[in-house]
């Protein structure tokens, strides 16, 4: 598909945002043709940079980070520091130039910087404003910072996660950076420019983050506000199925290297598991088939819903001594057969590697990088059957669009670039 | 309603999506499109799921139900009489976009394929939810929720490593395949302003949630590592992680760069007498590395230097822990956010409720449920503050249909002999 078919094309986006959720959410656009410049500067990089996992042998390289260039493919990047003094002189002329303006700071640096809708809003009547602040840009803890590993705590998903015997552990990854927070602002963010298409009207959208993660609690708010009941963590466990759980399957016999608390250990491919979903009657049926109907099976205790749910612990101990003779595949293909719903507890390397349903949907997308080579990244998770979107570039080094970035958007001249350049404000890569 | 008083007010959505799909039909609600929910006469099945209303099992008082279809209206209809697709069909003329999670191929098998609808409204986009996408050898496997957050990976990284994972509370693969299925629901109708024709957005739950695992993918792209579940009931590392409390836990991320350093919290640990020997000169050198950002990250590439520092971490953490149990998440919280020592609550349903700041964000919202006789205290979802087209729940979830009168008397005509012969062979 050709660039100039992408929806966005002609949409620009002056991204101040860094870390993870804001970021996340403006490569939605950027893989749908909006032009987004980031602004960073090497002293004062978006600090995702520096966590791992790079590139091989490059760990010290702020283009070899695998976090942060997953998450800002498509997009360009302006070498701006916007610690000095100078810098609003850019910023502010990129603003003007812009469709979407986009910030994640704390409310302190954002007043620092000013960053401030209303003062934009009367030059530019038509701009689309994204403030994405932790906790919002009112109310008592308005001003208390945040990253994304503390809103799962903070927003009730640790609470609620996890086996009930066992503190709230959380949830692996800091989960609502990733689609639920991006994701519900860009669904008003493309709400607001189809609008802006329409009417030519802009908006100031504000989306607390902290807000946001505890929306997607399903019923727990309300049956705390409605039925007084704090629910507790369930584990694998849901009240209308059994057997619902995770069993541990024979491991492989092969060495692997396992990325943990203390880092990169060799280890062997011996932590296996697959997820078993029995709903219906039937299900049940299929299922006691398939692992050959041994006696227990047809115990009282075990034939209804009702008293596989009061002998779970039990019932999960059984099917896992039939599980744990066969790898996770095998219980996926041979459940899958009969109907049963199951899968296999798959890590990066089975996904990335093996799964033939994410290869066959070509789901991720390698781009050649100028550090890391020819990498890996997420492609788009709805597939749009006319306007596809296309990741058309690898994440930006710092200051990689500078040059045009200055030149052909803010119409300065050489020697002014070469000024700020020499002064610390900018910074080509 | 005018139309620019929301985002989506001219928008017309036809909602036949299950759990897999009904989070993201609210969204779209909730800015104000006119979401149309069709059940089968005899109800929706995910009105039997709790908890419910004063725990009274009833179709009505589904608390599930309440939660995902605000903002809705709501129809029956019967896809299985012919009836019911004539009707049906006469409903996708006057929409804007329509949600389904039916298997693939069930539309084309009822004579409702795309390509017939794309026929009598070459505008509509359709939005399919299913467990593996519309195509590809998993296509037709069965699914939940729980299969997928397995299949799509964020299973193996939660948990403690000597448990086995376990997934995220909720059914987070359907809502991570909401949320993008209504970005790509949003994406396509900024495509139609351009293009003046519909299209098919095809979401898989399983690919809905890979963009959540984080950094795993790139482990393994770039250094050929599977990162794994790292929990500890301790961290390992000092102050980054989950540590209980007197109460409960909070969860602890001093990192050098994210809020204050060390010298504040021991600062605060100390005003308590609970400092230990931490304030000794030879702790010094150790509070110096945990306080460089960049010598904690060449710390974590090599295990054996990590390794050697693993005793001091210990020491630190047991003296952190001692304070901790002395205190409340919340004294904690309260006492930590002016000093931006970066500790929060992990905060249950009741202290959510309870918070000061949702309270003043304007989080909560009541919604009158006059079957019931009360209004019932509700989630923003997500709650964003829009300029001249604030995001608003605008009603309770429909009854069984409430709106069929409204839809099939008023806007297609039907007379109340058609209805009462639709009514007798099932159709609505």
């Amino acid at each position: 598909m050709e660039e100039r078919e992408l929806p966005l094309k002609g949409i620009r986006v002056c991204d101040f945002s860094w870390y993870a959720a804001s970021p996340v959410a403006t490569k939605y656009l950027a893989d749908f043709g909006a032009e987004v410049i980031k602004m960073e500067y090497s002293a004062h990089p978006d600090l995702i940079r520096l966590a791992m996992p790079s590139a091989l042998g490059k760990e010290n390289d702020l283009s070899a980070g695998g976090w942060f260039n997953n998450q800002n493919s498509s997009k360009l990047c302006l070498g701006l520091n916007l610690t000095h003094a100078r810098a609003k002189e850019i910023y502010h002329k990129l603003i003007l130039a812009s469709d979407v303006v986009w910030e994640n700071f704390s409310p302190g640096i954002k007043e620092r910087l000013g960053l401030n809708y209303e003062d934009y809003v009367k030059l530019k009547p038509d701009i689309i404003w994204i403030d994405q602040p932790m906790q919002g840009l009112v109310g008592p803890y308005k001003y208390t910072a945040g990253f994304g590993s503390l809103i799962t705590p903070f927003g009730g998903l640790s609470y609620l996660s996890g086996l009930p015997h066992r503190p709230p552990v959380g949830t692996g990854t800091n989960y609502t950076d990733y689609v639920i927070n991006p994701g519900h602002l860009a669904i008003a963010v493309f709400a607001a420019l189809r609008r802006r298409k329409q009417t030519g009207k802009g908006r100031h959208i504000v989306m607390a983050q902290y807000a946001s993660a505890v929306s997607i609690l399903e019923t727990a708010i309300l049956d705390y506000t409605v039925n007084n009941r704090i629910q507790p963590r369930m584990g694998n466990r849901i009240s209308y199925a059994a057997p619902h759980g995770c069993y541990r399957c024979k491991g492989e016999d092969r060495e692997c290297i396992r990325y943990s608390t203390i880092g990169a250990m060799p280890g062997r491919k011996d932590d296996r598991w697959c997820v078993i979903a029995v709903f219906s009657d039937e299900e049940w049926e299929a299922f006691c088939d398939v692992i050959g109907n041994p006696t227990w099976t047809k115990d009282p205790r075990f034939s209804t819903l009702l008293g596989r749910k009061e002998h779970e612990d039990e019932l999960d101990r059984l099917v896992e001594e039939w599980t744990i003779q066969r790898s996770p595949e095998e219980v996926m293909m041979l459940m899958q057969q009969a109907g049963v719903p199951a899968g296999v507890v798959q890590d990066a390397e089975d996904i990335l590697v093996h799964d033939p349903q994410v290869r066959a949907r070509g789901y991720y997308v390698y781009l050649d990088h100028s550090v890391t080579g020819h990498s890996a990244y997420d492609g788009i998770g709805y597939k749009l059957s006319e306007t596809p979107g296309k990741l058309t570039r690898a994440a930006p080094r710092i200051g990689e669009h500078t040059e045009y970035v200055c030149k052909e958007i803010l119409n300065m001249a050489e020697e002014e670039i070469n000024e700020y350049l020499v002064e610390g404000v900018l910074e080509v890569g | 309603m005018g139309e620019q008083e929301t985002l989506l007010g001219d928008i017309r959505v036809l909602d036949l999506a299950d759990q897999k799909g009904v989070y993201c039909t609210k969204l779209l609600a909730d800015l104000g499109a006119d979401v149309i929910k069709i059940e089968m006469p005899s109800g929706d099945p995910m009105r039997r799921i709790g908890p419910f209303f004063h725990d009274e099992p009833d179709p009505e008082k589904s608390l599930y139900w309440f939660q995902f279809n605000t903002s809705k209206r709501g129809i029956t209809l019967n896809l299985d009489t012919a009836d019911g697709r004539e009707i049906f069909k006469s409903l996708v003329k006057t929409a804007d976009v329509m949600v389904e999670t039916f298997p693939p191929g069930y539309l084309d098998e009822i004579g409702l394929g795309y390509l017939v609808l794309k026929e009598l409204n070459p505008r509509l986009i359709l939005t399919s939810i299913t467990p593996f996408g519309q195509t590809g050898p998993y296509m037709d496997f069965e699914s939940s929720d729980l299969i997928a957050q397995a299949m799509g990976g964020l299973m193996y990284l939660a948990g403690f490593p000597e448990d086995p994972p376990h997934k995220l509370h909720g059914s987070q693969a359907y809502h991570s395949a909401s949320v993008q299925a209504a970005v790509g629901t949003t994406v396509a109708l900024y495509a139609r302003e351009l293009t003046g024709r519909g299209q098919q957005v095809d979401v898989s739950l399983q690919e809905s949630v890979l963009m959540s695992l984080e950094t795993a993918m790139q482990h393994y792209d770039l250094r050929k590592e599977i990162r794994t579940r790292v929990s500890r009931e301790i961290p390992i590392a000092a102050g980054i992680g989950l540590y209980p409390c007197k109460d409960g836990h909070i969860w602890s991320y001093i990192v050098a760069g994210a809020g204050a350093g060390w010298d504040v919290i021991l600062d605060w640990l100390d005003s308590e007498g609970m400092a230990g020997d931490l304030k000794d000169p030879e702790w010094a050198e150790v509070f110096e590395l945990l306080g460089n950002f960049r010598a904690l990250i060449a710390m974590a590439n090599d295990p054996p230097a990590l390794m050697a520092r693993l005793g001091q971490f210990a020491h630190i953490n047991e003296i952190v822990v001692a304070f901790l149990m002395k205190h409340t998440k919340r004294e904690i919280f309260e006492a930590a956010a002016p000093r931006r020592i970066m500790m929060v609550p992990a905060q249950s349903p009741k202290d959510l409720t309870e918070c000061p700041q949702l309270e003043a964000l304007g989080y909560f919202v009541d919604v009158e449920h006059p079957e019931l006789g009360t209004s019932l205290k509700y989630p923003g979802a997500p709650c964003y503050h829009i300029s001249d087209a604030p995001w608003r729940i605008s009603r309770r979830a429909p009854l069984i249909g409430e709106h069929n009168a409204d839809i099939y008397e008023k806007e297609l005509g039907l007379s109340m002999e058609q209805l009462a012969i639709l009514k007798q062979e099932g159709a609505i």
